[in-house]
């Protein structure tokens, strides 16, 4: 890459925001930053940014209202910064639209971590390989195989939906409504126990460990997220 | 009476009589027999209709007398020559006293009616006054007018305990006797008359939609009254449960505001607490990560300032967690899960602190789901590691396990290390209480606490215990019957 990705940055706290960009300069990014949501809009308009790291606790817009108002024309990506409790205010937020979420206090090592991750899906979206590696695990997403090492793994047809739908947001939070709508369909509110309990055969054949996971992580409250 | 001289009634009809008499007299000589006997009758009716029955009657025979003796040959004399006038004379009689009698009912009904409508439209008026009262006070002194304007004193007494013992609170003046008789008409829920206890009362019980109210207390009060006093008391106590309602409406809205206004409240005291935190965090970790351009020992320091920062955080957040349990009205977020759920994150949120133990965690692969708030099972979880981490040393085991037992899923953490102290293991989970009197180890003995209050809100229990080289922390979760799962969803 020959020009260095532009990331805004959308904080109130004049301090967050300083060290957020200082990590983002060093890490070889060009950050701009914003300190309201408005001003944040206009500078998406006007720099378009390959990525945005937004705080949720805007004193001028609710982050709900802006991630609404972005995606109506801008797919660019969206990590939220939060520093609420609420997980409510974040699967709201995940479910209009932001890609991923940071829980205040973060270090500086995992917003790199995460900022690094949507950049690079951000790059790899036209990616035409059904090949997907992940530890020992080998998925063939076009033949519905994986393997592991040279022993098949035998995956039922749900749950092979449920690991191609979590390989096709990697490295991203997926919402519980999000993976039921994804893998069953719409109409399925309050059974989010089947999806939990397919996640839990899924670990049981996946992980070295299913009781610490290392590739299909739980979100409390919110999700799953699936680290490559 | 519509007629207003009631006592000269009777002096009336015999003077109506007389006069009667005299014009027929006068006119005889022109008039048939026939005729005068019209005459007597049409007085006779004008005494039933504007004197009444007593009169009335009094009319009849004077006329059939009066008749007889001016008109009758032998004049002047009550014997009757001709046979046939003995006939004249009975239907004479008969038609009077029917007349009379079909009148005076007449007169009487009406006026029943008029009482009627006028008792109506005071009880309207009544329940209009009652309808606008805004305090049972208000209800007292509107009854008590009202009963007052027709000669009769009242008292209410009514109940103002909420489905428990009865509390009578007394709106006027009761004695003794009179309140053991409106506790005898509350408990039977039926009229007390003529009671010695309170003579000369009558005690009426009252009621809402949904129970008896209280009781109507009225003396000087007769008993033909009674219909319109049941009526005076059903007002009255659809006034007080209109007012018993409206004041729940007005305490309820009154504890959603406070509830409303509590959880704002903590959570912007939550984020004002976490934003200097992040910027602590962040600017350390960015000095922290500076690495080589620092003086030897700044790269350690900042390190420590993170760390620091990240303690404080984790005070923070159980103290506004705890502010939140202790608030009463937690919402549980309770879902159908494996406990492997929050056990994988909570290992994953603490990793850098039990890098430095060996960590054995044994889950059964066939737990059954059980419902919980994740959030807030987690953050058991993260405490009960955390205590282990801080109260072993380095390189220690610690032990992470779950298991069926009865109709519970117990969950346990022991760590290798000194224990509680005995004697007070059972008080490690006070608010504020540490395992040792002064202790070495740095926190605020709220961890616990926080665990307790949790898994209470669950239904479940927690328990510390000492075992041999270990300390131990057990809580239990009720099983429940969790969804079908057997078919798969499609």
């Amino acid at each position: 890459m020959t020009e260095p990705p532009r990331i805004l940055v959308v904080e109130d706290e004049p301090q967050i925001r300083r060290f957020v960009s200082d990590a983002l300069r060093k890490e070889g990014a060009m950050p701009l930053a914003a300190g309201a949501a408005r001003q944040g809009l206009d500078a998406i308009v006007t720099h378009e940014p390959q990525l945005v790291v937004l705080d949720l606790g805007l004193p001028d817009m609710s982050g709900l209202e802006f991630i609404r108002s972005l995606r109506t024309w801008s797919r660019v990506p969206v990590l939220i910064l939060s520093a609420r409790t609420d997980e409510q205010d974040k699967i709201e937020a995940l479910d209009a639209g932001a890609d991923d979420y940071l829980t205040k206090p973060f270090g500086v090592g995992e917003l790199l971590a995460r900022v690094r991750v949507l950049l690079r899906r951000h790059a790899a979206d036209t990616d035409a390989t059904p090949l997907r590696r992940f530890g020992d695990i080998e998925v063939d997403l076009a033949r519905h195989t994986a393997r592991c090492g040279v022993e098949d793994l035998h995956l039922t047809q749900i749950e092979f939906r449920l690991l191609a739908v979590l390989l096709a947001g990697a490295g991203k939070v997926l919402t519980h409504r999000h993976l039921m709508r994804e893998v069953w369909g719409p109409g399925h509110a309050g059974q989010e126990h089947y999806l939990r309990i397919y996640v839990r055969r899924l670990r049981q054949k996946l992980e070295a460990d299913p009781a610490r996971p290392r590739h299909l992580l739980t979100e409390t409250g919110v999700g799953y997220r699936f680290q490559l | 009476m519509p007629f207003r001289w009631s006592r000269a009634r009777y002096p009336l009809a015999v003077a109506l009589c007389a006069t009667t008499s005299l014009v027929a007299l006068v006119l005889r000589p022109w008039l048939d027999q026939a005729n005068i006997v019209m005459l007597f009758l049409l007085a006779v009716f004008l005494v039933a209709l504007r004197l009444g029955r007593g009169p009335a009657v009094l009319a009849a025979f004077l006329s059939v007398a009066c008749f007889d003796v001016f008109f009758v040959p032998p004049h002047l004399s009550f014997s009757v020559a001709d046979v046939q006038y003995l006939v004249t004379l009975v239907v004479m009689l008969s038609v009077g006293l029917i007349t009379t009698h079909l009148t005076a009912r007449l007169a009487e009904r009406q006026e029943a009616a008029q009482a009627r409508e006028s008792e109506t439209r005071m009880l309207y008026g009544l329940a209009r006054d009652l309808g606008s009262a805004l305090t049972v006070d208000q209800v007292a002194d509107i009854v008590g007018r009202f009963l007052g304007s027709m000669g009769m004193s009242s008292a209410l007494s009514i109940d103002g305990s909420a489905g428990g013992p009865a509390d009578f609170l007394v709106h006027g003046a009761l004695d003794e006797g009179a309140l053991a008789c409106a506790s005898d008409a509350y408990r039977r829920n039926a009229p007390v008359t003529e009671d010695p206890r309170a003579a000369g009362m009558m005690f009426l019980p009252f009621s809402g939609a949904t129970r008896v109210r209280g009781v109507l207390a009225v003396g000087t009060g007769r008993a033909e009254r009674l219909p319109l006093l049941d009526t005076v008391a059903s007002l009255a106590g659809i006034a007080i449960e209109r007012l018993h309602y409206a004041e729940v409406a007005a305490r309820s809205e009154l504890d959603a505001e406070s509830e409303k206004l509590r959880s704002s409240l903590l959570s912007s005291i939550s984020h004002d607490l976490r934003t200097p935190l992040t910027s602590l965090v962040g600017l350390a970790d960015a000095l922290a990560e500076r690495g080589t351009s620092l003086p030897d020992d700044s790269g350690e320091t900042a390190a420590i300032i993170r760390d620091q920062a990240h303690a404080m955080h984790r005070m923070v957040s159980n103290l506004l967690e705890m502010a939140r349990l202790q608030s009463g009205r937690v919402m549980l977020n309770r879902q159908w899960q494996p406990i492997e759920e929050i056990v994988g994150s909570s290992v994953r949120l603490l990793d850098d602190s039990l890098a430095t133990r060996r960590l054995a965690i044994d889950l059964p692969a066939d737990l059954p789901l059980v419902s919980f708030d994740a959030v807030l099972m987690e953050r058991v979880l993260c405490n009960l590691l955390e205590n282990a981490v801080k109260y072993s040393a380095p390189d220690a085991q610690i032990i992470l396990s779950a298991q069926l037992v009865d109709a519970e899923l117990e969950v346990t953490v022991c760590n290798a290390g000194s224990g509680f102290p005995p004697g007070r293991v059972d008080r490690v989970f006070d608010l504020f209480a540490r395992g040792q009197p002064e202790p070495a180890i740095p926190g605020t003995g709220i961890g616990l606490a926080v665990c307790r209050a949790i898994v209470a809100a669950h239904g479940g229990t927690i328990t510390a215990e000492n075992r041999p080289g270990q300390a131990c922390v057990r809580f239990s979760l009720p099983l429940g019957t969790p969804p079908d799962v057997s078919a798969e969803l499609a």
